[in-house]
């Protein structure tokens, strides 16, 4: 671990699921000293370094220091960590899956905003992404040691964006389309939920289910 | 080790990475497949891929995701610091013009003029944001025209490809994209595009087409 123990970390964000669960879990995870403010909006826009939010501050020693973009602070965080391979190949590999969960998310918004011809074609995409995507975990989980981590036996980088990401579109995403989180469920494997699911039971991370529902009881019998 | 991109055949979003390539002094060469007749066949279903030759005879090792194939090479060739802090600072701002790029693909897709207007809109502050942030950073690095540092760094490189696809790529499909970008560059920024294209490092790649910085001022 590189951070000192008298480092604390504040996540700003709005009150939501939203952009800001991998770095919610990264830091559970971690066990860092961290907590969450969720600033007044947009009175507080223009006091951000980006104007926009997540932001992470971290203080120590009397220092401040401040990062922006979700997807940075994520990796940043899994590096502090220690949650990122210090190997650049097996980073890349992490990366993009963030990446691609990343672009899977914009293709939802562009489904769901798309009007007249666009609109099929936008759906059309985002469900042959998401397949693509499900396949490409699969893939990797098969060739995993342990079916509970996608890369060696131990909880990484990749698990933690993966578990943020399915918690988005079967837990929150409904608040823009309701019947997204069955769409997605649909669409996973059973090796895929198993995953999710063992993810959740790391007890590096119960303290994050100390403040919201697991999604066991979103999968039942049938889903498998 | 060599390389080979797998990309459309125009600038895009993957100058950077052949930026970076160039930067990077390795042997390598790109890829147009066919498209969408080849999307299937790649990993992610999409563009660019990279694909890492290894000369022992290894597999290839292949990257998909334009930032994360960036973030790779840029590791590994040395441009993006050692120190966390450091790294994190740079990419941060490139994700930033990732999240230019996403406003722009939305004002491409919007197809009525209230959506049209309100995707321009966000492009615009978000882009200023950009330049605001890179204006700060190259004036508090002593105005030497640089990002961070005394050479060129991966935040460098990605900027002029930025800046590249919005100058000399966009505007074939939105022609007022240019116009709009030139008016808001602030003196810093022009100074960087004109300092990362004189650059030996890329120069070999820059030289190529025409002028970025002629196209960051020109009427």
């Amino acid at each position: 671990m590189l951070s000192g123990s008298d480092t604390v970390y504040v996540l700003r964000y709005f009150d939501v699921i939203g952009r800001a669960e991998g770095c919610r879990l990264l830091l559970t995870a971690a066990n860092a000293s961290w907590t969450e403010e969720h600033p007044e909006w947009p009175a507080e826009k223009a006091n951000q370094p980006f104007e926009r939010l997540p932001v992470l501050v971290e203080r120590s020693n009397g220092n401040e220091w401040i990062l922006c973009e979700s997807l940075t602070i994520e990796r940043y965080l899994a590096r502090v960590f220690g949650f990122m391979p210090t190997d650049l190949k097996q980073a890349a590999l992490q990366e993009q899956m963030a990446d691609q969960q990343a672009d899977l998310l914009s293709a939802f918004f562009a489904q769901l905003t798309a009007t007249g011809d666009m609109k099929s074609k936008q759906i059309d995409e985002f469900n042959t992404l998401f397949d693509r995507m499900v396949k490409e975990h699969g893939r990797i989980l098969s060739r995993s040691s342990s079916k509970q981590h996608l890369f060696g036996d131990q909880l990484s980088y990749a698990d933690i964006s993966l578990y943020a990401f399915y918690k988005l579109f079967i837990v929150y995403l409904k608040c823009y389309q309701s019947d997204i989180a069955e769409i997605v469920k649909s669409k996973l494997t059973p090796e895929i939920i198993n995953l999710i699911l063992s993810i959740e039971k790391e007890p590096q991370l119960a303290p994050h289910f100390s403040k919201c529902d697991t999604m066991a009881a979103i999968f039942t019998a049938k889903d498998f | 080790m060599s390389y080979i991109l797998r990309y459309f055949d125009g600038i895009g979003i993957s100058e950077a990475t052949r930026l970076l390539l160039t930067a990077a002094n390795v042997e390598w060469t790109e890829e147009h497949p066919e498209w969408p007749q080849e999307k299937a066949n790649q990993p992610h279903g999409r563009m660019p891929v990279l694909i890492e030759k290894d000369v022992d005879g290894e597999a290839d090792f292949v990257v998909c995701e334009s930032g994360s194939i960036e973030r790779y090479l840029a590791r590994k060739y040395g441009f993006i610091p050692a120190d966390l802090k450091q790294a994190a600072l740079q990419e941060q701002l490139r994700d930033l013009m990732f999240d230019v790029n996403h406003a722009l693909a939305g004002r491409l897709s919007s197809r009525c003029k209230e959506d049209r207007v309100e995707s321009e809109k966000k492009f615009e502050d978000l882009l200023a944001l950009v330049i605001k942030e890179q204006s700060k950073l190259i004036t508090s690095n002593g105005n030497n025209g640089l990002l961070f540092g005394d050479c060129l760094s991966y935040a460098d490189i990605v900027s002029y490809g930025f800046y590249k696809n919005l100058l000399q790529s966009v505007v074939v499909l939105l022609p007022d994209v240019a116009d709009i970008v030139r008016t808001m560059l602030t003196p810093e920024v022009v100074n960087l595009i004109s300092v990362v294209e004189s650059d030996p490092k890329v120069v070999k790649h820059t030289s190529k087409g025409n002028s970025l910085a002629v196209a960051a001022v020109m009427e």
